[in-house]
């Protein structure tokens, strides 16, 4: 069976700076839910921009079920990939409902409406992401966290068998951070998709992921200067991977039987008071 | 379904506008400095009979310049709207990237080169506009290519440079005319809506809806175009190609409208502003209402534009701006609370 998605030797660069994902290749199998984790500016998004097909690999292919994207049109990407990236207020005050059935616009008619079914996926997606009470406001009149679950819900009304997200959760509260989790845990299971999400919140991706992508900033890279590494949870969010990456110390905790990671304030190498400062702190004790 | 907008609706609503619009159109025919009865002006005079006046007046005079009216009016606010979508600015205008000035300099050229030689019996100026026009959105369009595929910040400060050089050339250029060029340049810049002739009507206005139609085509993919490019290419539109389509139709509107009728402001702006306020920023909308609202707006601005003076004549774009201005600001303050100024 092909995997889902296939990276082959993707190396990217902007302009002539120094490349920020080097010969990245890896499988994700159909069914996955992958886990993207590491520092700002370690090329995350730019990897999710690249698997969407939005942004052309240097060198390099990428393999959506076993078609290379080089060969693909758009039309035939938008079937098989949806991305869900970042929330922003667009430039003109679209409805929510509006903005959820967008993502139908290859399966519009001839005359460029909707049919049925694209009304029936649209609904169900923003049943799904608790949007359908604000269905006819305009995007603009949302808070940033209702935004990003109506971008959530355009994602899911695209109907594909993979969806990538860049930090869905980021603005999310605590509950709607779960309800989102839970809902893409089920879409993996019920519907086998395959799912790529970007976060920073190691605890979710412990809980909910199968997989995990760490990406190590640009200057911190193992000796062996990959700039990743991918393989199950347990071995790729472990307090020393995670150290490494993000140059914090991180402590692993087993509550019941689940692990968690608990970055730590303080770090030898890290952020240091001032010398003065401590004394003043000093001076104020007891 | 809530939020969404129904065939039916949208069929419904542009019926109601067009028929809205030809009585609009109707009954400005009929007002002028010389009344006329609309059932004297539609009675043709047998052959050899005397003379009707009230149908000279309607068919020959007041008839072809309402249609003109109309005609400018779809071009330039349904390619407001295409502009606004695709540069995702609520601030665009049909001139934004340089129609105007090229025009401008097309015609300026064309009055002080001498109006010697003639097109088909024609006067060049329209020509000269066109090309002027056509010349500069695609100068502007190619720097705009340069400096990135998806940044229409670099196309929209090429648009401003390009203009505002422009116009320093048009500048220098009525400075130096002669006062006879002068007059027949600001008299172009001014706007009018003087065209009697009906093959030119029949071209220009078989272009400008043409192009309104092929607009609308579009229109469902530049909803999503205008929410950003990256989200129409992962949706699965062309986003280069329907782009370059969009911005060429809009373009060759304008400047069949601006060839035909010379500078008018504000009508490209304001109605695609102000049928979003009232209906929503659906192009599949927006776009066939901008263009009824757009004729509509233009023919009553025109109407008034030839009698309020009468028997002189106020350039069109001078009414179009006082009617526009406060009507728009009335609209906005009556929608206030649906519309949200990104910062």
């Amino acid at each position: 069976m092909t995997a889902a998605i296939q990276a082959q030797h993707v190396t990217f660069r902007y302009g002539r700076g120094q490349p920020i994902l080097q010969d990245v290749s890896f499988e994700v199998p159909a069914g996955t839910f992958l886990a993207i984790v590491g520092p700002n500016g370690a090329g995350k998004s730019t990897l999710i921009n690249i698997l969407a097909g939005l942004l052309p690999p240097r060198s390099g292919d990428v393999l959506l079920e076993g078609t290379n994207l080089r060969s693909c049109r758009v039309q035939d990407i938008a079937r098989k990939v949806a991305v869900v990236r970042q929330e922003f207020i667009p430039a003109f005050g679209y409805s929510v409902m509006e903005t959820v059935l967008m993502a139908r616009t290859l399966h519009y008619g001839r005359l460029g409406f909707e049919g049925q079914a694209d009304q029936e996926l649209a609904r169900q997606a923003l049943e799904l992401t608790e949007t359908v009470e604000f269905a006819s406001r305009s995007l603009d009149s949302l808070s940033a966290g209702e935004r990003q679950r109506v971008f959530i819900a355009r994602g899911l009304a695209q109907n594909t068998p993979i969806l990538l997200l860049d930090e869905p959760t980021s603005f999310l509260d605590l509950k709607h951070q779960i309800k989102i989790y839970d809902l893409l845990k089920s879409i993996q299971i019920e519907k086998g998709t395959t799912i790529v999400a970007i976060t920073h919140d190691l605890n979710l991706a412990t809980q909910y992921c199968n997989q995990a992508l760490l990406l190590y900033p640009l200057g911190n890279r193992p000796a062996e200067s990959s700039c990743y590494r991918i393989g199950k949870i347990a071995d790729i969010l472990t307090p020393g991977e995670i150290e490494r990456a993000f140059d914090v110390r991180v402590f692993s905790a087993v509550v019941g039987d689940e692990r968690f990671l608990i970055p730590s304030a303080a770090r030898a190498g890290g952020l240091h008071l001032s010398g003065r400062a401590s004394q003043d702190s000093s001076q104020c004790k007891p | 379904m809530p939020g969404t907008l129904a065939p039916r609706t949208l069929l419904i609503r542009i019926g109601v506008a067009a028929v809205l619009l030809v009585l609009v159109m109707l009954a400005c025919a009929l007002v002028g400095p010389q009344t006329i009865s609309l059932k004297a002006a539609l009675t043709a005079p047998a052959t050899g009979a005397a003379p009707n006046p009230d149908y000279e007046i309607f068919v020959r005079i007041r008839v072809p310049r309402i249609l003109l009216a109309a005609l400018v009016g779809v071009a330039l606010a349904s390619a407001g709207a295409v502009f606004q979508a695709l540069l995702r600015n609520p601030l665009a205008d049909p001139y934004i990237l340089g129609i105007s000035s090229g025009a401008g300099l097309g015609v300026i050229l064309a009055v002080i080169g001498g109006l010697g030689w003639t097109l088909w019996g024609r006067s060049p100026v329209a020509v000269c506009a066109f090309v002027g026009a056509l010349a500069t959105v695609w100068l502007v369009w190619g720097i705009g290519r340069i400096t990135g595929k998806y940044h229409v910040t670099g196309l929209l400060l090429a648009g401003v440079v390009v203009n505002a050089f422009l116009s320093a050339l048009i500048l220098f250029l009525t400075s130096i005319a002669k006062s006879q060029q002068l007059y027949a340049t600001i008299f172009w810049l001014m706007g009018n809506l003087t065209e009697e002739d009906f093959l030119v009507l029949w071209v220009g206005g078989g272009g400008i809806v043409a192009g309104a139609i092929g607009l609308f085509f579009l229109s469902p993919q530049l909803n999503i175009i205008s929410v950003g490019p990256q989200d129409a290419r992962s949706v699965g539109v062309p986003v280069e190609k329907i782009e370059l389509a969009a911005f060429a139709i809009a373009a060759f509107i304008t400047a069949v409208a601006v060839s035909l009728s010379g500078l008018i402001g504000f009508v490209g702006l304001i109605i695609p502003h102000a049928v979003r306020l009232v209906f929503g920023p659906d192009h599949r909308q927006l776009l066939p209402l901008s263009g009824l609202a757009g004729a509509g707006f233009l023919v009553v601005a025109d109407t008034i534009a030839r009698t309020i003076v009468a028997p002189a004549q106020l350039p069109v774009g001078v009414i179009t701006a006082i009617l526009g201005g406060p009507f728009f600001l009335a609209l906005l303050i009556r929608y206030s609370r649906k519309v949200y100024w990104p910062a």
